[in-house]
């Protein structure tokens, strides 16, 4: 059923209708406001004036009719996007995108991308929200207050509620941004309830007779359309119009007791029995009804005015007037209550021979048969599982009694793994042994005799046959997000032995969980190769996207081996099976472009790793893996660094905490990690000490693959306040934890551990003033990085690194490489020894300043040097003058030459 | 002080009185949760019960609202 067209589908004004030229000029006075709000109760006519109206309104219309489950603002703007997209197609593209991702960015950016490509637009159009009242959800509502707040010229916005929606409205109307239509002014006027019963009914009524059915309802045009229909064929109009004029009761209730009197039997049990439906459809009426005529009957009551609202132009669909069906569903509680699961339960079998589950699931559900809705949820589960729509299946089986689910082995693997996409790791330990009890019975008899007093039920056998296979992959997966590795290698290793060769997928994802889990132990030549092997089994199942999302994994890998060169090869390749399959490019693409940038800035090509970054972006910011999008703002924090941008690089840093989701990859770099190191750049001290008495780290905790990094951050925490002064720690104590670490990384031969590990040892010898036994460590990391190509993890230090390579260029040790390296600094702006004496180094923009400053040029004259305004000069100066802790131009000067910075 | 009076309100249940325009047949009570259908000859009924919470509550006045019922007025009735 196509819910979505028929939710932007805009009602055609009837032929049948009352003229209302008052009110179609007071909206079209409007029009040049920013919003239309027509708020009045159910009945008044909001839909069918509305309707009228922007056909006529010589502009182009988006129409979106609002139901509950657009309460969720996902799908609220989604339905928006596809709204506006009827009338301008091409729009909205990349805020469709940014939705769809798993961690979409916030509803502003997106609208703000919605909103640029509108006010592009070279026409005017009408944006139609129907039903807002089914809106409860503050977040729209504020999407809404954002919309109303940066409405481009080219759209006027339309509110029809049955209650005053929560903007602004006070403000709006006091700026003369609202046009309103309220119910006083939807309400008949005697002349239009006379044109409405006499000309579109046809019933020939008095003045007077008029006068009381408008007295009676009050205008309400829901209550003079069903008097209407109670006194067509009625012989008696006058008796009729006097019971009911003196009668108390809810008109509606009344009325449609009089109006299902007066049908046919076959109508009347129709109206009654199709009222459970929210959507209407011939065929679907026949199975409900057990008739055979649903389609003729819709037509007929479109036709008599029967409060049946078309959704397509084909006459195909249909739905009744909420309100007529809210209380048509009464009457027939009250007269067949035994009726109504009966009724639900034939929709359900329509929807499943349909081959729409959901809809089906849902009417099983409303008949409370839910051993039904059970069967039917375990035969939609493998379509469900293949397009990853884990969440709405844990709704329904939320909605089905426990025990049900418990005696149902398929369905309750299946519950434990929509867990654990879900991220609720707790509860899905007792389903996997929910499900595993009826696989080996005879053990559990004797333990749990009363568990097996159900029946096992099984719909799909070939699920169930695979059942074995399917937990011990889950368990692995869950062991794995756990942290557990002896569990989740055990369960892997089960999948091996249950599958035959050929059976790829779940050995490719069996194997896959046991090259991850070697990689989690630090184990990395091994994890490389069954992580390998297991991707090429994924790739034989046809699985493509997975395998190019592999590709990051391998390349990390190769990366903690400190070979450079074959992670950017494991790049290329990903990225040449992107490009061969090119249906799913933009899935793994976007993420290995981010990878390659992180192995350009090594090689302190700073300019690639800037592009690769952008053109990751282009390729879809959010569509990469949800796990990967906290890398892209690692790498660009990195250059930021390497450009000496410390404040923006803890900025993207800060937001790389916000984004990361743990995945089943180790998490080896924290961010917290990589924000410390950049505290210690900036001299920030005690921060950084803080985080390595947050994180619980000594030198002498046992070392770990997992906390490596984190252990070399430390040893770079403690050795930094002996740049400055030496306190603290015994400088001892620090060698021997950095020699420790360097065995632990050379035993696992993770040589890019090895070599950073060097790095600091060499530096901390620098810092004793034993250049001697400095180039002893330096001199080995310099042939482990030459073949490789490393050049940023040496620039990054900055002057100390500086003075040992020219100490070890004097002494002939690597010299081309020495050379190259040394080049690297001149780029470099912590070649000069700020860092040492100012809190904050000079940036590069800042270093052209003083050096004008050093001239005799006149301000304005600097200014227009550098192609900057004279504000941005002063911005500049000021910058200046507080990180040389100066006031004037001359002292600046005077200072910079002091700290030798020209 | 006050806050914790209001928060013992939100989440106590409450006897209320919901008075609308409009005489209402019995078959409603379902419809509205077990709520007592009361007639009264000035032509408004009065729906009358336990309400839960202040959620249970909004959502019978949306129900209310739904079927275009004039609402007359909502007492919280003392225990």
């Amino acid at each position: 059923m196509p819910i979505l067209s028929t939710k932007l589908y805009i009602p055609l004004p009837r032929t049948t209708i009352v003229p209302r030229p008052r009110l179609i000029e007071r909206l079209n006075e409007g029009l040049n406001r920013k919003l239309t709000l027509i708020s009045a109760s159910a009945g008044s006519g909001k839909t069918t004036l509305v309707s009228e109206w922007v056909a006529a309104c010589g502009r182009s219309v988006a129409w979106l009719s609002l139901d509950e489950g657009d309460n969720d603002s996902t799908r609220f703007l989604t339905h928006l996007v596809a709204a506006v997209q009827r009338i301008a197609e091409n729009i909205g593209e990349s805020a469709v995108g940014a939705l769809n991702s798993p961690q979409p960015p916030s509803t502003e950016s997106i609208l703000t991308i919605l909103l640029n490509e509108i006010s592009a637009l070279p026409y005017p159009f009408v944006l139609v929200l129907d039903d807002y009242h089914v809106i409860d959800d503050k977040r729209i509502d504020d999407v809404l207050i954002f919309l109303l707040e940066h409405l481009p010229a080219q759209l006027h916005l339309v509110i029809a509620t049955r209650e005053d929606p929560q903007l602004p409205l006070g403000r709006l109307r006091a700026r003369g941004h609202l046009s309103e239509q309220r119910a006083a002014a939807l309400r008949f006027t005697p002349g239009e309830a006379a044109t409405f019963l006499n000309q579109v009914m046809g019933l020939g009524l008095t003045a007077d007779e008029i006068s009381a059915l408008e007295a009676r309802t009050e205008g309400w045009i829901a209550g003079l359309q069903l008097a209407a229909l109670s006194m067509q064929g009625h012989e008696d109009i006058p008796g009729f119009i006097r019971a009911f004029a003196g009668d108390n009761r809810y008109i509606v209730d009344y009325l449609i007791e009089e109006v299902l009197q007066r049908q046919p039997d076959p109508v009347r049990s129709f109206l009654l029995q199709t009222s459970i439906l929210d959507r209407l459809h011939g065929p679907l009426c026949d199975a409900v009804t057990g008739q055979a005529d649903g389609s003729v009957r819709l037509e007929a009551l479109e036709r008599g005015n029967f409060f049946v609202v078309p959704l397509d132009d084909k006459r195909s669909w249909y739905r009744y007037h909420h309100l007529f069906a809210e209380v048509l569903s009464v009457h027939l509680r009250a007269e067949q209550p035994d009726q109504v699961a009966t009724l639900h339960r034939r929709a359900s079998r329509w929807y499943e021979q349909q081959g729409s589950a959901a809809n089906a699931i849902r009417h099983a559900l409303a008949a409370e048969d839910f051993a039904r809705a059970a069967d039917l949820v375990e035969l939609a589960w493998p379509a469900i599982r293949r397009s990853g729509q884990e969440t709405a299946l844990l709704g329904w089986l939320k909605a089905l009694p426990e025990g049900l689910i418990q005696c149902r082995p398929v369905l309750s693997a299946g519950y434990a793994w929509s867990l654990l996409a879900g991220g609720e790791l707790k509860a899905v330990e007792e389903r996997l042994r929910d499900a595993e009890r009826w696989l080996e019975p005879a053990a559990d008899m004797r333990e749990q005799p009363e568990a097996l007093s159900a029946e096992m039920v099984v719909v799909d056998e070939e699920e169930f046959r695979r059942l074995p296979v399917s937990i011990a992959v889950y368990r692995a997966a869950h062991a794995l997000a756990l942290g557990d590795l002896q569990a989740a290698m055990k369960y892997a290793r089960r999948v091996l032995e249950l599958v035959p060769e050929d059976d790829h997928l779940p050995r490719g994802a069996a194997v896959g969980l046991l090259g991850l889990a070697s990689w989690t132990n630090g184990d990395l030549e091994a994890a490389y190769c069954i992580f390998a092997d297991g991707m090429a089994n994924v790739q034989l199942a046809g699985n493509i996207s997975d395998v190019i999302g592999g590709t990051i994994a391998l390349a990390d890998i190769r990366l903690a081996q400190g070979r450079l060169r074959q992670a950017m090869r494991t790049y290329k390749r990903g990225l040449q099976l992107a490009q061969e399959h090119s249906e799913s490019v933009l899935r793994g693409a976007a993420d290995i472009y981010v990878g390659m940038s992180e192995l350009l800035l090594q090689h302190n090509d700073l300019h690639a790793a800037t592009q690769h970054l952008m053109r990751s972006k282009e390729q879809g910011e959010y569509t990469g893996a949800p796990q990967n999008r906290y890398r892209w703002h690692v790498a660009m924090a990195r250059i930021r660094e390497a450009q000496g941008d410390l404040e923006g690089a803890l900025d993207l840093l800060d937001e790389a905490a916000h984004l990361y989701v743990g995945g089943f990859f180790p998490n080896v770099r924290p961010v917290a990690a990589l924000k410390t190191r950049v505290w210690i750049a900036q001299g920030r001290l005690s921060e950084a000490v803080d985080w390595a008495r947050e994180e619980g780290l000594s030198i002498e905790d046992d070392l770990s693959y997992l906390r490596e990094f984190e252990h070399i951050t430390l040893a770079r925490v403690l050795l930094a306040p002996y740049q400055n002064n030496r306190t603290n720690r015994s400088i001892v104590e620090i060698m021997e934890f950095l020699e420790r670490l360097l065995q632990a990384a050379e035993e696992g031969e993770r040589t890019g551990s090895v070599i950073e590990i060097l790095i600091v040892q060499a530096l901390a010898y620098h810092m004793q003033g034993d250049i001697p036994a400095a180039l002893v460590p330096l001199e080995r990391v310099l042939t482990l990085a030459e073949p490789e190509g490393y050049v940023r993890i040496f620039v990054d230090e900055g002057r100390p690194m500086a003075t040992l390579l020219e100490a070890a260029a004097k002494q002939g040790i690597g010299l081309n490489y020495v050379r190259a390296l040394l080049t690297g600094f001149g780029t470099d702006e912590r070649w000069t020894p700020v860092s040492q004496v100012m809190n904050e180094p000079l940036s590069a923009r800042e270093h052209d300043v003083l050096r004008l400053l050093r001239t005799d040029l006149s301000g304005p004259d600097i200014a227009r040097e550098l192609m900057v305004s004279l504000n941005t000069l002063r911005t500049h100066t000021k910058n200046i003058y507080d990180k040389l802790e100066v006031n004037n131009r001359r002292a600046a000067v005077r200072r910079a030459e002091e700290l030798d910075l020209f | 002080m006050k806050q914790t009076y209001l928060q013992k309100e939100n989440h106590e249940p409450g006897l209320y009185e919901i008075r609308l325009k409009g005489h209402l047949d019995a078959r409603w009570e379902e419809w509205f949760e077990g709520l007592s259908i009361i007639l009264d000859n000035d032509g408004t009924t009065i729906l009358w019960g336990p309400v839960v919470d202040q959620a249970a509550l909004y959502g019978l006045l949306r129900k209310v609202r739904d079927l275009g019922l004039p609402l007359v007025s909502v007492i919280q009735v003392d225990k």
